[in-house]
């Protein structure tokens, strides 16, 4: 199954954007960003701590609804998901 | 209107357009890309998602302070100091409601609307850091 994983703003530059993923079933939001993340060692600690865990101040998103960041471990994605990582919103 | 776009807008037909029956005061917030010694801001927002909170932001709005008319237009891109980055426009029958709601839809918007800017400076670019609620679903 396919998944789309977007990044936005400072990770964006650091990983690239609409990255469409093969994962197998049973995948989690987190175990998947953590394997794409890990493509770019700066772009890996730009979202990740030294624990693997997401910085608090990173924003996910499936399919445009927020995830906790404490629930992201157990979400598991679908085919057909976009997934979305951002760092904090600076609009207005 | 609610819209994410490149191009620039026409205030004063905005204005024009917001006084509905029964307006008694139209309030427009205007943000411009401050001279903070950069060469430009580049703007960048998740569209589809972005859209789709600033118009749950109009309806909550409408309905707390009884608005008669919302606009938001936020733009992206290049922009250059002193361009137009996002235009409020609200009426309503009363002023308090005016700038309440006003304020309101700012302040939601700087909150939690997934757009980003980036200060563009002769040495390259730094992007202006946002608001975060250490990573919690805030929907």
């Amino acid at each position: 199954m396919t998944v789309k994983i977007r990044f936005f703003a400072r990770f964006r530059e650091l990983l690239g954007t609409d990255i469409m993923s093969d994962v197998v079933a049973g995948t989690m939001f987190t175990s998947l960003i953590t394997t794409i993340a890990k493509k770019n060692p700066e772009g890996y600690t730009a979202i990740f701590n030294e624990k693997g865990a997401f910085h608090e101040f990173v924003i996910l998103m499936k399919n445009g609804k927020r995830i906790d960041i404490a629930d992201a471990a157990k979400t598991p994605v679908a085919d057909g998901d976009e997934i979305a990582v951002f760092p904090p919103v600076a609009g207005g | 209107m609610i819209s994410i776009q490149t191009n620039d807008v026409d205030i004063g037909a905005l204005i024009i357009a917001a006084k509905k029956h029964g307006t008694g005061a139209v309030v427009v917030f205007d943000g411009v890309v401050r001279d903070d010694n950069i060469t430009e801001m580049e703007l960048e927002a998740y569209e589809d998602v972005a859209t789709q909170e600033l118009e749950k932001i109009a309806r909550d709005a409408t309905e707390q302070f009884r608005l008669l008319h919302v606009d938001i237009i936020h733009r992206i891109g290049r922009l250059a100091v002193g361009e137009n980055i996002l235009i409020i426009v609200v009426s309503a029958g009363h002023r308090p409601e005016a700038y309440a709601g006003s304020r309101y839809i700012i302040e939601k918007i700087k909150k939690g609307v997934p757009i980003w800017k980036k200060e563009l400076t002769k040495d390259g670019g730094r992007w202006v850091p946002g608001e975060h609620g250490h990573g919690k679903g805030h929907r």
